[in-house]
């Protein structure tokens, strides 16, 4: 482990039902992410990758084995605390978006600062800064289910770093956008690890991601077969900017 | 703070607006029965009305309405001798029933020998309330026969309802009318300015022992009290229902508002919300549910009672401010009560499931 490791799990187990119905959805698995680092996690369906996904976020608790977060054992903490962890930690990107319907662009960004207790002007002003440096300026009033798919990907990202978390977990995030629109997002992404100096894990079954990611884990039956570095990946790390 | 909670709302705005008016109908079932109830329970205050301060009664009357007392004729003399008393007027009373085109009319009749003031009719005369002039189908000037004799009505008063009928008559139809000489039926007693009522009380007990002395607001009580033991339990009844159906609205809203957007609360959760954060929104989206129903409720209510006033004389309907912000206020509660269900809803969503496509 290096010492910018930022999260770190380690023989992470997940077991669903019991008995000779039990399945191991995750199998011993072990990931380190240090900061500025975005790792790609990718396996066929049922492989385990969401599991493991919602495990490093603190929304599954694992059978075995321990996940840290900043040096944190989140594993350990009670259910109160990783609420809070959540919270200020971590930032998701899912699959379908999951914006808030009922609100607008700027609104679903401002909830997430309201969800950490920023309220007011202070939320807006920040949810306005994030949006408008996604691209999004002219869309801050538009309801999220007049946005088109790139769109709602830019406000989720959006909304996943309003608290500032260390760490960006990403299901699936190019999964229902176009080429151009998820292309747009893996540069977005990219560009979160590289120049925020966020850790990031990202799921995905696009091949195209492999060409922004700085390692590659796939995911077999629960267990992460032996790391691979692609060519491109070593290329595109060594021209990456410093920082 | 973004108000997710009217957001919510507002995105089924037919469902919304049909959750308003069903705890507005709820609403306005309870203040509707409470201000009937009310009626009903003022119906007695028309005692402390008429001209006089105490009342004479044989031993065990409850209310001239629901007693009946005979008093020999001489005791108003010796009242009249009591220090501290300005008035005697002798009352007669009668529940009289007669048939006014083929239908029976029941009317408490009562005779106050005054001298002057609204009460002091002439021979003939009869003064009734907008309830019998409705039933009884006469107005000023008709004529009205009770026990064979033939009134002239000359006044129609505000009041009367659909068990309580009154008219006034001369003092002399009325002694007629009971058909016993030498005999009221009451006393009504006026103080002297500045006397104490209860001295004065006292002072008519120690003379006219074989008498009771009561206030008119003892009469008006007593009144309340009859009608509190027959109509209290109904109207309990109705007014528990009125709640139950609009926690019942308010729950089912904020239910189905919840469970509708499980997957954001979901979202909510994953990234970290607390459950103050989200108990908030759903108590948020029932105390608006219940404001808005309550508050239309009220104003329904409002005018619900001003048109039976007017229009529907028999049920008396007696809305107080006091009434309306008490329910007002046990809607908000009923609706903080309410949002447990969709809570405990929230309570099960699993954060995980939102990685699910």
């Amino acid at each position: 482990m290096t010492s910018g490791t930022l999260l770190r799990a380690e023989r992470l187990t997940k077991v669903f039902g019991s008995g000779h119905t039990a399945v191991r959805a995750v199998d011993g698995v072990d990931v380190a992410v240090a900061a500025g680092e975005l790792v790609l996690i990718i396996g066929p369906s049922g492989s385990g990758k969401t599991t493991l996904l919602s495990m490093l976020g603190g929304l599954l608790r694992p059978t075995e084995g321990r996940i840290t977060i900043g040096g944190v054992e989140i594993t350990a903490v009670p259910r109160r605390e990783l609420t809070r962890i959540r919270r200020e930690s971590i930032g998701f990107v899912f699959q379908t978006f999951n914006l808030l319907e009922s609100l607008d662009a700027l609104e679903n960004v401002e909830i997430a600062l309201n969800v950490a207790g920023v309220k007011g002007g202070e939320a807006e002003r920040r949810a306005r800064a994030l949006l408008v440096d996604a691209g999004l300026e002219a869309r801050l009033r538009f309801r999220a289910t007049k946005l088109s798919g790139g769109e709602r990907q830019r406000v989720a990202i959006a909304r996943a770093l309003a608290n500032e978390p260390h760490l960006l977990l990403a299901d699936e995030p190019t999964a229902n956008l176009d080429s151009r629109h998820g292309l747009e997002v893996m540069r977005v992404l990219r560009d979160l690890a590289t120049r925020r100096d966020k850790a990031a894990v990202v799921v995905s079954h696009d091949p195209r991601l492999e060409e922004i990611a700085d390692r590659v884990l796939q995911l077999e039956d629960g267990h992460i077969a032996p790391e691979h570095a692609l060519p491109s990946i070593r290329k595109r790390g060594e021209g990456r900017p410093a920082g | 703070m973004v108000p997710l909670a009217t957001r919510n709302l507002l995105a089924e705005k037919g469902r919304f607006a049909m959750s308003i008016a069903g705890v507005a109908f709820a609403v306005l079932l309870v203040l509707v029965v409470v201000s009937l109830y009310r009626g009903w329970s003022d119906v007695g205050r028309f005692y402390e009305r008429l001209p006089g301060d105490l009342w004479l009664s044989q031993p065990a009357t409850s209310d001239p309405y629901h007693s009946s007392s005979f008093i020999p004729i001489a005791e108003g003399k010796l009242a009249a001798q009591v220090e501290g008393v300005g008035s005697v007027i002798p009352i007669y009373t009668r529940h009289i029933a007669f048939d006014r085109g083929g239908t029976t009319l029941d009317v408490f009749t009562m005779g106050i020998d005054a001298k002057s003031g609204p009460y002091a009719l002439q021979a003939g005369q009869i003064d009734i309330d907008r309830v019998l002039a409705r039933d009884a189908g006469v107005g000023v000037g008709d004529r009205l026969d009770l026990l064979g004799r033939s009134f002239r009505v000359v006044r129609v008063h505000s009041g009367g309802n659909s068990i309580f009928q009154t008219a006034f008559l001369s003092a002399a139809d009325a002694r007629e009318l009971i058909g016993l000489s030498g005999r009221v039926s009451f006393f009504l007693v006026g103080l002297k300015p500045r006397a104490d009522a209860a001295v004065v009380s006292q002072r008519l007990r120690d003379a006219l022992p074989g008498l009771e002395v009561h206030t008119s607001r003892e009469f008006a009580d007593r009144f309340a009290s009859r009608v509190n033991a027959g109509f209290l339990a109904v109207v309990g009844v109705l007014v528990g229902i009125g709640f139950v159906v609009g926690g019942a609205v308010i729950a089912l809203t904020t239910y189905t508002a919840t469970v509708e957007r499980s997957r954001e609360f979901g979202v909510l959760k994953a990234i970290g919300a607390s459950g103050r954060f989200l108990y908030g929104i759903v108590l948020r989206q029932s105390l608006v549910v219940g404001a808005a129903g309550a508050a239309l409720g009220v104003a329904a209510s409002a005018a619900v009672a001003n048109l039976v006033k007017r229009d529907v004389p028999e049920f008396i309907t007696v809305l107080t401010l006091r009434d309306a912000v008490a329910v007002f206020v046990l809607a908000l509660v009923t609706a903080v009560v309410a949002s447990y269900v969709p809570v405990r809803r929230i309570e099960r969503i699993d954060p995980a499931e939102v990685f699910r496509p």
